[in-house]
C-alpha cells in the first residue's frame, strides 16, 4: 500500500491540472473525493517521506542520551521496534501532522503551479486545510479500514507513541533459559460499521407483534379506498412566476440632533405651547400622549439664510388603534430667518444701536460723569496718569469745566434757553435761536441727555429762532416753545415725529412780537385742589401777558397788558394818575422780556419789561399792576423770586447790573455789578440760599453772599468772541451749565464751593438784608 | 377707468412712502453707527446674524469672523446661565473687560452687535 502510495507520488504532477480548480474560490469544495484521495496519499508520502528523513535523522544523535542505574550498569532503554528504513508507515502520524501537511501540498502546489494566484490569503489557505484535514481524515478512516492488518496497526501504534529509541538488547543467559509465558487475550470488539436492520427474521420473539401491526396497516390501508371517512384530496398551489424587480431609493440623509435639555429651554416650550398651540384631547381614554417637543432655538439652519423652518412637533400615543384619536400638533417657534437688511432696519436694532452708544460714551465720560453726580471719580488703573492732574490743587472756587454738550448741528447757534426736564433729571431742552433782529435764522430745539454727551436725543428743527423753552411738570415729555416770530409750539418730545403736538398758527390774536418766556403753571391745581392741569403763560414783546389753553387749538386769552408808564412823569409825581394817560404815546403797551411767579402764592407774579421797570401783578386782576419797582435803567432781562426766602427776588438787565429786592420795598436792598456788559442770565442757587450765578457776554460769575456782596466769588471768563447767553443750575448736583453763542452748553461743576443747603443760610440772607439796610438808614 | 388710474397712483405714492421710511431708517441707522464708530478709543463695530454670520464690521475680515465665532459661544453660555437661574429672565447686554480693551455685546433674538472699545487710547 505504501509501495503504491509511493508510485502514486511520482503522478503527482497530474495534480496541477486539479490545482487549476483551485483557483475558483468556491470550488475547493467542490473538489473530487478522488483528487483530495490522491492528494492526500500524495500528502502522506510526502510527510511518510519527511518522516523518514526525521527518524533518520533522530536515530543518528541516539547516543547522546544515556541513562544509568545505581550499580552503574547502563539501563537507557532501547527502542522495541527497529523500522526498516525502506518501509514508510505515515498514516497515523498524519493526524498529528496535519498543518504540515496542508502546508506541504500547498508548498508543492505552488511549486508545481506558477500559476496559483497570490491573493489568496493565509486564512484561505486555513479553510482550505480545514477542508483537507476533513477529507484526509476520512480517507484515514479509509485507509484503515482497508489494512485492517494488525501488523500495521501494531506498527502505527508504536509509531503513536513517538520516536523510540533503539535499546541495545542485553542478552542475558538467564532471560534466555527461563520459560516466558505469554498469555493471549481478546480485545473488545471495534464497532466500525452499525446498520441497523429494518427487517425481522420470522424466529424471533418480536416476529409476531411486527407481523401483527403489518397486517393492520394493510388492512387499513385497504379501508381506504371506498370509506367515507377518507377523502382524498389534492391540492396544487401555483407558484407564481417570480420577477426581479429593482427599486434604488435616494440615499437618507441623517441630520444629528441634540439638545441639552435645561431649565429655561423647558420653560420657553411650555410658554409657546400654550400660546400657540391648538390642543385636541383624545377622548377614548387612552394612555395619555406622549410629548415630544424639540425646540430649536438656537441651532443653526443648515437650508441657508431664506428659507423659513417650521418644527411641529406631533404627540404621539402609545396605543393608536381608535380612528378618532386627533393628533396634537405643537408649533414651536416658526423661526423665520430674516436677512440682513431686515435686521438693519429693525426697531430693536436702532434701540440696541442707542443704547450701545450710550455704553460707550459712559465708558470715554466716566470721570466726568461720576464727578458731575458726587460720586468717588475712580482712576482708570490702565490710564497714564497726566501732569494736569498735579497742577489744578488749589484752594479757591473754581468752575471745572467737566464737558460740553455739542455737534456739528448746533454749531454757530446762539443758545437762547435752557430747561430740565422735570421727571427726568437727566434730560436738558435747549434751545438755540438769536436775539437780534438782523441775524435770524432757523431755530433748533434739542433734547440732550446726559447719557449721551456727544449726540442730542431728539432734535426739533423750527421755521424761527427759539426764544424760549420750559417742560410741563404734568405731562413730562411736553415742551413748550415760544419762538422769535411770536408763535408757540407744544412739541412731545417722546414721539418721533418733528411736528409739533400743536402750534398756535392757528390761534386769532397770537403774539406779534418775540416770546421772550413762556412758563407751565398749576394754577389751577391751587386754586381749586383738584387737579386740572397746567396752564401755559407767555410773555412777549408785544406787551402782553398770554395764558393759553387748549379749546380748538391753542387760544389765549391776555393775563395782563403791560402799559407803558412815561418816564418823565415819575419826575413829576402828579397826584392824579390818570393824567399820565393822556399823553400821546406811539403804543401803549411796552415790551415784556420775562416773569415770574411767586412760588408760595400763585397768584402774584412779576414782570419785566423792556423800558427797566418790574411790575408786580395779580393773575386774577388784569387791569392794575400791583406794585412797580423802578430802578434799573435799561431792559430788564431776568427775574427769579428766591427759592428759600419767600420775599427776595433778583432782577438783571442790561445796565450791566444784577438787584436784590425784598417784596416790600420799592427800592432794591442790594446791587451787584462787576462787569461792564449787560447781564444776560440769572439764577438762584436750588441748594444754597446765598449763592446766585449770573452771565454777562464774555463772564461767568457765581455771587455767594456769604463771602462778599461786592464781588462774585468765582469769576470765569468765557473764550474771546464768545457770549454766555444762559445759566442753569442743577436741581441735584452742584454743577452749572453755561450756554454760550456758539451753541456749546458747557458743564462746570463748583469746585471747593462749600454750599450746604442748611436753614442757616436764610438766616444769613435775612442778616444781610437787615444789616445792610440798616447801614443805609 | 379714472379710478383705476388714481388707485394705481395711490398705491405707488404708498410705496414710494414706504421706501422712503426705509431710506430714513437706513440713513439713521447709517448716521448712528459712523457715529459711534468715531468716537474716541473705538476700534471696530460688528453686527452679527442669528446663524453667526457677520453682516457688517468695520474690522479686517479674519478678526470679524474670530470674534464672531467666539462671542456667538459666549453669548450662548451667558443667555443659557441667566435663563437657567431664571427662565422668565433674559440677557440684555454683556461686557467683557480685558487689559487692553473693553468688548460690549448687545444680544437679539435675530442678531447680535459687538463693539470694541479701548477707552483709555
Amino acid at each position: 500500500m505504501s509501495n503504491t502510495a509511493v508510485k502514486q507520488k511520482r503522478p503527482a504532477l497530474k495534480v496541477t491540472k486539479a490545482s487549476k480548480t483551485l483557483n475558483v474560490s468556491s470550488g475547493i469544495f467542490r473538489v473530487n473525493q478522488s483528487i483530495t484521495k490522491s492528494i492526500s496519499r500524495k500528502s502522506f508520502s510526502s510527510v511518510g517521506d519527511s518522516k523518514v528523513l526525521d527518524k533518520s535523522s533522530a536515530q543518528t544523535p541516539k547516543h547522546t542520551v544515556q541513562v544509568f542505574d545505581e550499580n552503574g550498569q547502563e539501563v537507557t532503554p532501547q527502542p522495541l521496534y527497529h523500522p526498516d528504513p525502506s518501509v514508510l508507515q505515515s498514516k497515523q502520524g498524519k493526524l498529528f501532522t496535519t498543518h504540515d501537511t496542508s502546508w506541504a501540498t500547498m508548498t508543492d502546489i505552488q511549486t508545481t503551479n506558477a500559476s496559483f494566484a497570490g491573493p489568496f490569503t493565509r486564512s484561505f489557505f486555513g479553510s482550505i486545510s480545514a477542508s483537507r484535514t476533513s477529507h484526509s481524515a476520512e480517507s484515514v478512516a479509509d485507509e484503515t479500514e482497508d489494512l485492517l492488518v494488525k501488523q500495521d496497526l501494531s506498527s502505527s501504534l508504536t509509531d503513536v507513541q513517538g520516536p523510540i529509541e533503539q535499546v541495545k538488547e542485553q542478552v542475558m543467559e538467564y532471560i534466555l533459559d527461563s520459560v516466558a509465558d505469554c498469555y493471549l487475550t481478546e480485545t473488545e470488539t471495534f464497532w466500525l460499521l452499525d446498520i441497523p436492520a429494518v427487517s425481522v427474521s420470522g424466529d424471533s420473539e418480536d416476529a409476531e407483534a411486527v407481523k401483527k401491526r403489518n397486517d393492520a396497516y394493510i388492512e387499513l390501508c385497504k379501508n381506504r379506498q371506498g370509506n367515507d371517512k377518507y377523502v382524498e384530496r389534492s391540492m396544487q398551489t401555483f407558484n407564481g412566476a417570480p420577477k426581479t424587480k429593482e427599486v434604488q431609493s435616494d440615499s437618507i440623509s441623517m441630520v444629528d440632533k441634540a439638545i441639552m435639555s435645561s431649565t429655561w429651554n423647558m420653560y420657553d416650550s411650555f410658554c409657546s405651547g400654550e400660546v400657540s398651540g391648538e390642543t385636541a384631547v383624545s377622548s377614548d381614554g387612552k394612555k395619555a400622549a406622549v410629548l415630544d417637543t424639540s425646540s430649536m432655538s438656537h441651532q443653526p439652519n443648515p437650508e441657508g439664510p431664506d428659507q423659513s423652518t417650521s418644527v411641529v412637533s406631533i404627540t404621539s400615543t402609545a396605543s393608536s388603534l381608535s380612528s378618532r384619536l386627533e393628533m396634537e400638533a405643537f408649533v414651536l417657534q416658526v423661526e423665520e430667518q430674516p436677512d440682513s437688511e431686515l435686521i438693519l432696519q429693525s426697531d430693536k436694532f436702532k434701540q440696541d444701536l442707542a443704547v450701545m452708544e450710550r455704553v460707550v460714551l459712559e465708558n470715554i465720560f466716566q470721570p466726568k460723569l461720576a464727578a458731575y453726580r458726587q460720586l468717588p471719580v475712580i482712576e482708570d488703573p490702565d490710564c497714564a496718569r497726566t501732569a494736569e492732574d498735579l497742577e489744578s490743587w488749589t484752594e479757591h472756587p473754581f468752575l471745572e469745566h467737566l464737558w460740553a454738550f455739542k455737534c456739528e448741528l448746533t454749531m454757530g447757534r446762539n443758545v437762547s434757553s435752557m430747561a430740565w426736564n422735570k421727571r427726568n433729571p437727566d434730560l436738558l431742552a435747549v434751545g438755540y435761536g438769536q436775539f437780534n433782529f438782523k441775524d435770524q435764522k432757523s431755530g433748533l430745539v434739542s433734547c440732550w441727555s446726559l447719557k449721551n454727551p456727544m449726540w442730542p436725543e431728539k432734535i426739533f428743527h423750527c421755521e424761527s429762532g427759539v426764544t424760549a423753552l420750559d417742560f410741563s411738570a404734568c405731562i413730562a415729555s411736553q415742551l413748550a416753545v415760544g419762538m422769535y416770530d411770536g408763535s408757540i409750539a407744544i412739541y412731545n418730545t417722546q414721539s418721533t415725529e418733528q411736528t409739533p403736538i400743536i402750534d398756535s398758527s392757528d390761534c386769532a390774536n397770537i403774539h406779534t412780537g418775540p416770546v421772550w418766556q413762556v412758563k407751565w403753571i398749576d394754577h389751577e391745581t391751587a386754586l381749586s385742589g383738584e387737579e386740572k392741569g397746567e396752564t401755559l403763560i407767555s410773555v412777549s414783546a408785544d406787551g402782553r401777558i398770554s395764558k393759553w389753553f387748549l379749546r380748538k387749538g391753542l387760544e389765549c386769552i391776555d393775563l395782563m397788558k403791560l402799559k407803558k408808564t412815561n418816564m418823565r412823569s415819575e419826575r413829576r409825581p402828579k397826584p392824579d394818575k390818570r393824567e399820565e394817560l393822556f399823553e400821546v404815546l406811539i403804543s401803549q403797551h411796552t415790551s415784556g422780556m420775562c416773569f415770574d411767579f411767586h412760588p408760595n402764592d400763585l397768584n402774584i407774579y412779576l414782570a419785566g419789561t423792556e423800558e427797566g421797570q418790574i411790575h408786580k401783578c395779580s393773575y386774577s386782576y388784569n387791569e392794575q399792576f400791583l406794585n412797580t419797582y423802578t430802578a434799573h435803567k435799561g431792559a430788564v432781562y431776568k427775574i427769579t423770586w428766591s427759592p428759600f426766602s419767600p420775599d427776595i427776588f433778583l432782577s438783571c438787565s442790561s445796565d450791566w447790573t444784577i438787584h436784590l429786592w425784598r417784596q416790600d420795598l420799592l427800592k432794591p436792598v442790594l446791587s451787584f455789578t462787576s462787569g461792564q456788559k449787560a447781564v444776560y442770565d440769572i439764577m438762584w442757587s436750588p441748594h444754597c440760599a446765598t449763592v446766585f450765578g449770573a452771565v454777562s457776554e464774555g463772564r461767568v460769575e457765581i455771587w455767594d453772599l456769604r463771602v462778599s456782596i461786592l464781588d462774585p466769588t468765582i469769576v470765569s471768563v468765557t473764550s474771546p468772541g464768545v457770549k454766555a447767553t444762559a445759566l442753569l443750575f442743577t436741581p441735584e448736583t452742584d454743577c452749572v451749565l453755561v450756554g454760550d453763542s456758539e451753541g456749546h452748553v458747557s458743564v462746570y461743576k463748583l469746585e471747593n464751593f462749600t454750599s450746604v443747603c442748611s436753614t442757616q443760610q436764610v438766616d444769613t440772607l435775612e442778616d444781610i438784608i437787615q444789616s445792610t439796610l440798616a447801614s443805609h438808614l | 377707468m379714472q379710478k383705476n388710474m388714481i388707485l394705481c397712483q395711490q398705491t405707488n405714492i404708498s410705496r414710494d412712502f414706504k421706501e422712503l421710511r426705509c431710506r430714513k431708517k437706513e440713513a439713521e441707522v447709517e448716521e448712528t453707527l459712523k457715529r459711534i464708530q468715531s468716537q474716541k478709543g473705538v476700534q471696530g463695530i460688528i453686527i452679527v446674524n442669528a446663524e453667526g454670520i457677520p453682516i457688517k464690521s468695520t474690522l479686517d475680515n479674519l478678526s470679524t469672523v474670530q470674534y464672531a465665532a467666539n462671542i456667538q459661544q459666549l453669548l450662548m453660555k451667558a443667555r443659557s446661565m441667566v435663563r437657567d437661574i431664571d427662565p422668565q429672565n433674559d440677557l440684555t447686554f454683556l461686557r467683557v473687560r480685558s487689559k487692553k480693551n473693553e468688548i460690549m455685546i448687545a444680544p437679539d433674538k435675530d442678531y447680535f452687535l459687538i463693539v470694541i472699545q479701548n477707552p483709555t487710547e
